[in-house]
């Protein structure tokens, strides 16, 4: 298999191993977890390399992992006190243990090539150079092993749970009368996304990391309510991030990750204007729509109010309307043939005139707006 | 199987029909058309001793170009398919690479030749990190003794690779190696130049620590050897205090690494009523780029030397 499949396959493994976990992210609105453990991952390289002493020790993968956990669930217990907002955790653990290690590398490690770029690998270009050989027999690139367990460990959480994450992530209060503590979700679930992001650090690097887990669960997020329906759509456009980024990169020969990230980016902003229901324009449209459907309504109850009283003339005219109602007399004469066009109004003599359709509906609007 | 599921499924399969449709057709002959060896190199130092030892039976590329930090390399697309159709990789090892390093050693089995610098270089002449030897400062090259080795490891491993060719190989190389000891000889004369108190060498990181072995400088530097960690505001006001006390008279910025900090020193200098100079950019991590005049190691330690001397007199 060629270097360019494989680094494709690699990337649609981790892509959707991180969008699945990324949606609880997103829908718990904790999305920059991730960006912090990739962060504070280093702490961990650090403690394990001062027992070490040595820079390709697996030990030191380990130390980050468990780093990991333990930013996740420092925020996680920090969060539950409800003294202070998720985010505000975030940003306080992840500062304090990337400072941390910081400060031990420059105090006791300063002529040591100690990051965490020279623990994992961190890039997708030389995934498939890194090879898994059983005996003597070439199987394949190690990263798609080891993304590929890592897809199968949270695609089995996701799907046995899910009930309870379910519950967990939407009603608490829920997922505990039923009989399941939802802290020990939150903890499995944050359990979870650190070991996701040490493992696709290791295949992907830091940045794409976060673009994958967070990416496709937003863009998701605008095209579906369903959570079962926004897993699965997550997963499929990390997929289509990934070829599509990695397409780009070959065409332009640009930093692999650079360019999934940047494609991720982009099909977010492409849903984000053009998704049917939630999309800029479909709001925007659906605005205008609104403003116009009272517009309506208000003249329709301005005309119900004068018609027939003394100030007819002065109140209902086409040329008095706008001085009335404030309204320009384009917009004026626009939504009288509107209205015209409903069968709500006639025009008699320069004077909208309600039908009786036009009276009704005018009742039905006051019922509707203040009776109910 | 619902509708739901049969839309993903077609989404899926048409996707692994565009994966396999897209990808480049490279197929790995492990030669070019011209039966010319591929080489790729690592940094710039080393692109440019292959082309040197490897002369016209090779074709060399680097991965990361001039100006680049090593720390910071980020390969591109094109770099994988450099990197597939190697018949040898030359790196520096001693962890310059990062993780990048152990994959060029798995790559051994993979049928490209492998040469490492790092192998052939005699441990006793490697700056150790403190108390501990197993991890050494891995910028070696600005020894020009160490470069000789690192020549000699490059000639040996390109015989292997390719022993039609040694004969060639091995002339390039004497003839380099005369060129090195030429260039050892001019950067001690220059140095020579300036009084032994005046040889202090203060940078932004410390990759100049085996020059100053070498050929007797004192050198400071701002950061550590990684590139990540920041300079502290201790070690810019030590650094300061050093500098008035010696009467420094230059400082310098180097080629792979921001100014700023080393500016940031040279106003601390200033607070403390002395006067330093910036006294030029030096090359770090990798070469000038060809419109430098420094497209080569050879110049490249020249300009080194001269800047520095220049600066200091």
């Amino acid at each position: 298999m060629s270097p360019q499949i494989e680094i494709q396959i690699i990337a649609v493994v981790v892509a959707v191993a991180c969008a699945l976990p990324g949606v609880f992210l997103v829908l718990r609105k904790m999305s920059m977890m991730s960006d912090s453990i990739t962060h504070t991952i280093l702490l961990g390289i650090v403690l394990a390399f001062f027992v070490t002493h040595d820079l390709s020790s697996p030990l030191l993968i380990v130390g980050a992992a468990l780093m990991g956990v333990v930013t996740v669930w420092l925020t996680e217990m920090l969060s539950r006190t409800r003294l202070l907002a998720k985010d505000a955790a975030i940003g306080v653990v992840f500062p304090l243990l990337f400072s941390i290690a910081i400060i031990l590398i420059t105090r006791y490690a300063g002529s040591v090539h100690l990051d965490t770029d020279s623990v994992l690998l961190g890039e997708l270009a030389f995934a498939p150079f890194d090879r898994m050989v059983i005996g003597s027999v070439d199987i394949g690139a190690k990263a798609i092993y080891t993304t590929g367990i890592l897809l199968l460990i949270n695609l089995a959480a996701i799907i046995i749970f899910f009930k309870e994450l379910k519950a967990a992530t939407f009603d608490p209060m829920l997922a505990a009368v039923l009989g399941f503590s939802p802290a020990l979700v939150h903890y499995g679930l944050m359990t979870l996304v650190s070991l996701t992001t040490v493992g696709a650090f290791q295949a992907v690097g830091s940045v794409l990391v976060v673009a994958f887990m967070i990416g496709p669960p937003v863009t998701a997020y605008l095209l579906t309510d369903d959570l079962k329906r926004m897993l699965i759509v997550s997963g499929i456009i990390g997929a289509v991030n990934g070829i599509l980024g990695y397409q780009a990169a070959a065409i332009l020969d640009v930093s692999i990750a650079g360019s999934m990230a940047v494609v991720t980016g982009q099909v977010f902003l492409l849903v984000f204007v053009f998704a049917p229901r939630r999309g800029l324009i479909s709001s925007l449209l659906r605005r205008r729509k609104q403003k116009m459907e009272f517009a309506k309504m208000t003249l329709l109850f301005h005309l119900y109010n004068h018609a027939g009283s003394d100030e007819e003339a002065s109140e209902c005219g086409v040329d008095t309307i706008p001085a009335q109602l404030h309204w320009d007399s384009a917009y004026t004469v626009k939504m009288i043939r509107f209205l015209e066009r409903d069968g709500y109004v006639q025009l008699l003599d320069g004077l909208a005139k309600l039908t009786e359709e036009g009276r009704n509906a005018s009742i039905r609007n006051y019922n509707a707006l203040f009776a109910g | 199987m619902n509708h739901k599921m049969k839309g993903i499924l077609g989404a899926v399969l048409s996707f692994s029909i565009l994966l396999v449709g897209c990808s480049s057709p490279t197929v790995n002959t492990n030669s070019t058309e011209d039966n010319k060896l591929n080489i790729v190199a690592t940094t710039t130092m080393l692109a440019d001793l292959s082309t040197v030892i490897g002369g016209e039976r090779v074709t060399v590329d680097g991965l990361m170009g001039p100006g680049i930090d090593p720390h910071l390399y980020q390969a591109s697309a094109g770099d994988v398919s450099l990197m597939q159709q190697a018949d040898v990789v030359v790196y520096n090892g001693l962890h310059l690479e990062g993780k990048m390093g152990e994959i060029f050693e798995n790559l051994s089995g993979q049928g490209a030749a492998v040469i490492c610098i790092e192998e052939g270089l005699d441990e006793s002449k490697l700056l150790a990190w403190e108390d501990d030897s197993s991890v050494h400062d891995p910028h070696i090259w600005f020894d020009v003794s160490l470069w000789e080795a690192a020549a000699k490891t490059v000639a040996d491993g390109l015989s292997q690779a390719d022993p039609d060719g040694k004969s060639g190989y091995e002339a390039n190389l004497d003839a380099y190696l005369k060129e090195l000891e030429e260039t050892d000889t001019y950067i001690r004369n220059r140095a020579a130049e300036l009084p032994e108190k005046q040889r202090v060498l203060v940078t932004a990181h410390d990759a100049f620590q085996y020059f100053g072995k070498a050929y007797g400088f004192e050198v400071r530097g701002l950061q550590g050897i990684s590139t990540d960690a920041e300079a502290g505001t201790a070690d810019v006001s030590d650094l300061a205090n050093f500098i008035v006390e010696r009467q420094i008279k230059a400082i310098f910025v180097e080629s792979s690494v921001p100014p700023k900090t080393i500016e940031a020193l040279q106003a601390a200098v200033k607070a403390k009523g002395f006067d330093v100079a910036i006294g030029g950019e030096l090359y770090s991590d990798s070469l000038g780029d060809e419109d430098s005049g420094a497209g080569t190691y050879l110049l490249t330690v020249k300009a080194n030397i001269d800047t520095i001397v220049d600066a200091l007199k």
